[in-house]
């Protein structure tokens, strides 16, 4: 009884063991190969529970969701020789298992290493062939799209991996090129800020001789109107005179030379030494004169 | 099913729930368990409920795990949540909100909250199209849309959707002038960044919608935002240069208008007064005029004598009366004259007497009196 008992628990032992090692589960997330002594068997084993040999079947799992390879910034040549230092990362998958396996043993970062490597010579290539503006500007998705299909097909063939995308976070100038451009930016602004100051001298400058004219014509006209007004009165006023004077001339320079005697001795300063022979004062002395 | 194949009800960890429909059942199983312990150590009879230490330990173990079990096969999921199950490792079903079941150790299920707007924040500096730098700051608002590529499709979905939203931006920033960029740009520039992020992360199948792209912020460099900010003053300064100019010009001129409306009302007066008064010293004369034509040799007179009386009765005067006098005489003029030249001009005013008209008068007078000394002496001597 108790050798039955101790052999049923050594054979309960044994099942565990056995179970525990023949049943293996692929997730939804990975893919897996089955080698039988180290020789793939099944290179593509689906998601679910899988059944194997112990001992003789080995079992790896990979991932088989999308991977990102985020590689450290990279200084590139563009063809007009300047350096750009480029982020860049990559979107990829694991596609071909057994290739997969057998390029890299199953490691990622090995895969990494020769993603990485064969991105990085890719962009270097396609940088190259491109200038600055073009690389920042219009071509960025051109050029990705160029990597990506040329890269796909070695890299399928080479370690089993799909590219899904390759993209640039970023494209930077050398810090002692950013002084630079910071340079030309500011020159950029001064010229623009100059400008406008400029300008709003000029229109001033406008506006004001502007002003003066109209100043100066306002002026000129009214000094004109003034004069044209005063040469019509002097000459009404000549016409008049001369008119009413025509009539008696000795009598009208009598008149007037009496008032122009009585205006200018109007004031007590004056001194008159007077002759009594004059004709004012014939009476004076002698009252029966003449 | 391959799992079930190798062994019995025993050898399946969760086989315990399986078989136990009831207490009862539950009763035999320990018993059998414990007549196995016993066997196991071998020392016992297989009736006796003498199991040592060990039969308590086993029932509690079970209890335990069958109750665990059960925890773990009732799952609450959430209204904003969606949860996937992996049954075996391999995608099964999706579950909605509400009380959802499983079979523990089989199934495997992953929640995700699918409402929640989620939000990342970028900021960096970048090249625009013409070469310049600018200082972007976007944030991404996202939630997950479908929750089986979330969890299954994309390692780190989060930080993908972080990469693609950068390179979104940079590629769009790219694209576009610096000018564009930090004016009229924003509003285009984060709808464009947000197409272009959804259509990587739908080419990636990463299951996430990006619901929104905000430009946060968009500005040069902090090296040459004084360079920027003067451009603005200047802006500013155009415009008052130009308002200054204004007011200058909107004083001169009416100014001057008001000054030529002076002008013109002065003329204006002239004409009228020159004119008046030639009507009303005409008027006069020709008046006069019709009087002395009447009489002219006593108007004459009257009128000579008014005048020369007026002259006379106002100013100091020498009378020089010949004969009782002396041949030489002095007369002090400049002491009479003198201090008042000056005065008598100003106070003439309007009147053209100055003083050479004055040394005239005197010349005229003392040529007058040398002329008729010889006379003089002529009537003494006819005495």
């Amino acid at each position: 009884m108790s050798s039955k008992g101790l052999f049923a628990s050594i054979f309960v032992l044994l099942l565990l063991v056995v179970a525990a090692n023949s049943l293996f589960i692929i997730k939804e997330t990975e893919r897996g190969v089955l080698l039988k002594f180290g020789e793939v068997v099944d290179e593509n084993l689906k998601p679910g529970l899988h059944a194997k040999i112990p001992l003789v079947h080995k079992v790896r799992k990979f991932e088989a969701r999308v991977l990102t390879l985020d590689y450290n910034p990279q200084s590139y040549l563009t063809q007009d020789k300047k350096p750009l230092i480029v982020d860049s990362f990559v979107k990829w998958r694991i596609k071909d298992v057994s290739k997969y396996y057998t390029a890299t043993s199953g490691e990622e970062i090995s895969a990494s290493r020769l993603l990485a490597s064969r991105v990085d010579d890719g962009l270097r290539r396609q940088f190259a062939q491109r200038t600055v503006h073009e690389v920042i500007s219009g071509q960025r998705d051109e050029l990705m799209q160029d990597l990506t299909k040329s890269l796909n097909q070695v890299v399928l063939a080479d370690i089993g991996v799909e590219l899904l995308d390759i993209r640039v976070k970023g494209i930077e100038l050398p810090e002692r090129v950013n002084e630079d451009v910071y340079k030309r930016m500011r020159s950029e602004r001064n010229r623009e800020a100059r400008e406008y100051r400029s300008r709003g001298r000029e229109l001033a400058e406008g506006i004001r001789a502007d002003a003066d004219r109209r100043q100066i014509i306002i002026k000129a006209n009214a000094y004109r109107d003034a004069e044209k007004l005063r040469g019509e009165g002097d000459a009404q006023a000549a016409k008049i005179y001369a008119e009413a004077f025509n009539k008696d001339r000795e009598f009208y320079s009598f008149v007037r030379s009496l008032k122009a005697y009585s205006e200018t001795f109007k004031s007590e300063g004056d001194v008159m030494i007077l002759d009594s022979d004059s004709d004012f004062f014939k009476y004076l002395g002698t009252p029966n004169a003449k | 099913m391959a799992w079930n194949e190798p062994g019995g009800n025993n050898q399946d960890p969760w086989g315990g729930r399986r078989g136990n429909d009831g207490p009862p059942d539950l009763d035999q199983v320990i018993k059998k368990a414990m007549d196995k312990m016993g066997g196991l150590f071998g020392s016992k009879p297989p009736a006796g409920n003498s199991g040592g230490g060990f039969g308590p330990i086993v029932v509690i173990a079970l209890i335990i795990g069958v109750l665990a079990a059960l925890y773990d096969s009732v799952n609450i999921i959430d209204q904003r949540e969606q949860a996937v199950v992996l049954r075996l490792g391999k995608y099964y079903e999706t579950l909605g909100p509400g009380l959802q079941f499983k079979l523990p150790l089989i199934d495997t299920l992953i929640k995700e909250n699918v409402t929640r707007v989620q939000s990342k924040s970028l900021k960096s500096k970048m090249l625009t199209e013409d070469e310049n730098i600018v200082d972007v700051a976007i944030s991404v608002q996202y939630v997950i849309s479908d929750v089986k590529d979330y969890v299954l499709n994309v390692r780190d979905p989060q930080s993908s959707l972080v990469q693609a939203a950068e390179s979104a931006l940079r590629h769009e920033v790219g694209s576009s002038e610096m000018h564009f960029v930090l004016t009229e740009g924003r509003e285009s520039l984060a709808s464009e960044v947000h197409a272009r992020t959804q259509k990587y992360l739908d080419s990636y199948g990463i299951g996430l919608t990006v619901s929104k792209v905000n430009l946060e912020g968009a500005h040069a460099p902090e090296e040459v935002q004084d360079a920027f900010l003067d451009v603005t003053k200047a802006r500013e300064d155009e415009v008052r240069l130009r308002n200054e100019a204004e007011t200058y010009a909107n004083g001169i001129i009416p100014e001057a208008r008001g000054q030529a409306q002076r002008q013109l009302e002065e003329a204006n007066a002239y004409k009228e007064q020159v004119v008046a008064q030639a009507i009303g010293e005409a008027s006069r004369f020709e008046q006069l005029l019709v009087e002395y034509q009447r009489s002219p040799e006593v108007t004459r007179e009257r009128m000579y004598i008014d005048a020369v009386q007026g002259v006379l009765a106002k100013t100091p005067k020498v009378l020089m009366d010949v004969e009782g006098g002396n041949n030489m005489m002095y007369l002090p003029l400049d002491k009479i004259v003198g201090n008042r030249v000056s005065d008598s001009v100003s106070e003439s005013g309007g009147q053209h007497l100055t003083a050479s008209d004055l040394d005239k008068v005197t010349r005229q007078v003392m040529d007058e009196i040398r002329q008729r000394q010889p006379s003089i002496r002529r009537t003494r001597e006819a005495r």
